[in-house]
């Protein structure tokens, strides 16, 4: 009895893996041959499994990570970036940034015109790569999922703000099929949602994320012109991230192919003689 | 540590880091102001972190500093929070009176009363459990974001799962209901 209640006291520290070497050993020893102790065991890992179960417990939203990505970056372009021994004449350098106050505003209005504006990336690149990695990692299921793209159209509509229109490419050319359509999802953006359609092509997702002009603008990163849209490709988190505004929408394309993910371009211009839009974006 | 932490790193926390924001604050505006603020003082500090460092157990102590921190600049005075349950016997952390109903009561629970049971836990307990039973930190890596023994973090987490226990079994069941 003593060795039962001893077993049953370290209970929670075998199921948390906690409990090694010989008093695991003697711990499981016990459970072999002990049917009450094996019992109550096997109710605690049930308990605990109920509780794991609710994992995740809470899901940031995508303005939060948004707001991170962006502000982290910026931090650690500042912290990392600078040399240590940089770093270790700080206090110098404030004497000297003290004497420069003075001459800003002199130093701002000679360069302004001459110095080129850094190419930022746009917040809505980074919620589109964040979101293709949450999907791709089964965190953001779908909402719905077809393979057709008339029904991913009727069933954004009502739901977003603006006409969700997804080319059926593929049908209407009677080529092989080089890319699936796997479904569609709201995701949150600001105080809006935004249109998430899925593609998969050679077993690597692609993601197309869509929203109104009025919440988000493509900037940033490398700009490519091509067929009067101008095109913003940016490397987010070993990504290829493409965006650019076309009639009142703003589209944002994410892939892991080569390249600068210009393959990707084919969910929507699949046809030969979209060939000449996708060229431009193939690096020179 | 370089620009790569919070790239690859740091971001894939972000969730885990907000359940924890979430069950020190309970309140969403405050925990999501509470992951910034983590966020940019572990990138303020990440060129002290070295490479083989875990990365999360530390993201998670720098979040429990930083929420110290708040909150004794927001208390003018002392401040206690969920401790109402500390006078529970931690002599005994006996698993015992868990019979076959109480499995299938649990089984039929759905997660949200589970959530619900766990953030209706004190905050000492609620913590402990979060760190283990969500986010699987081990007991020596919890007490290291605690700031305190492994043996506390043993007693603390069996207390506070009887109180879950407890507060699971005071509730009625609504699968049933629900389940059409």
């Amino acid at each position: 009895m003593q060795a039962c209640k001893d077993i049953r006291g370290r209970i929670n520290l075998y199921l948390d893996n906690e409990l090694q070497g010989d008093d695991r050993l003697q711990f499981e020893s016990h459970l072999r041959d002990c049917e009450a102790c094996r019992s109550v065991t096997r109710t605690e890992q049930r308990f605990l499994d109920g509780v794991r179960d609710v994992k995740p417990l809470y899901v940031a939203s995508t303005d939060l990570r948004t707001r991170i990505l962006e502000s982290s970056t910026d931090e650690f372009r500042v912290q990392q970036r600078m040399p240590s021994f940089i770093r270790a004449r700080v206090v110098m350098a404030a004497a000297v940034a003290t004497l420069l106050l003075f001459l800003l505003p002199v130093i701002v209005w000679r360069f302004r015109e001459r110095a080129p504006q850094p190419q930022a990336v746009s917040s809505f690149a980074l919620m589109a790569a964040d979101t293709h990695l949450r999907h791709s990692r089964g965190q953001l299921p779908l909402e719905m999922t077809t393979s057709a793209p008339q029904e991913v159209s009727d069933w954004f509509t009502n739901k977003v703000s603006f006409k969700v229109k997804i080319p059926n490419y593929q049908e209407s050319s009677g080529q092989e099929k080089l890319y699936t359509l796997e479904g569609a999802r709201l995701v949150a953006l600001r105080n809006d949602y935004a249109a998430y359609v899925a593609y998969e092509m050679k077993g690597r997702p692609i993601s197309l994320v869509i929203t109104s002009d009025g919440v988000a603008k493509p900037s940033g990163g490398e700009t490519i012109k091509a067929k009067g849209l101008t095109f913003h490709y940016n490397a987010i988190q070993g990504l290829k991230v493409i965006t650019w505004s076309d009639r009142g929408l703003t589209y944002a394309l994410v892939s892991d192919l080569d390249e600068r993910g210009q393959q990707s371009c084919i969910v929507c211009h699949q046809g030969a003689k979209d060939q000449d839009f996708i060229a431009p974006l193939k690096p020179h | 540590m370089g620009d790569s932490l919070i790239n690859e790193q740091a971001i894939a926390y972000i969730d885990a880091l907000f359940g924890y924001a979430m069950t020190l604050t309970r309140d969403r505006p405050t925990a999501e102001d509470l992951v910034q603020e983590t966020y940019v003082r572990a990138a303020r500090a990440a060129d002290k972190l070295a490479e083989d460092s875990n990365v999360k157990n530390w993201l998670f102590v720098v979040m429990r500093n930083a929420w110290l921190n708040q909150i004794r600049h927001q208390s003018k005075g002392p401040r206690f929070v969920g401790l109402e349950d500390e006078e529970f016997d931690s002599s005994t952390c006996v698993a015992e009176g868990n019979t076959n109903p109480q499995i299938i009561y649990l089984r039929k629970l759905e997660r949200d009363e589970v959530r619900l049971a766990i953030e209706s836990l004190p905050v000492t307990y609620r913590e402990v459990v979060v760190l283990r039973d969500i986010e699987g930190f081990s007991y020596q890596e919890i007490a290291t974001v605690l700031g305190c023994p492994a043996g506390t973090v043993m007693s603390r987490l069996a207390r506070a799962r009887e109180k879950l226990r407890g507060l699971l079994d005071s509730r009625e069941p609504k699968t049933q209901a629900r389940a059409v």
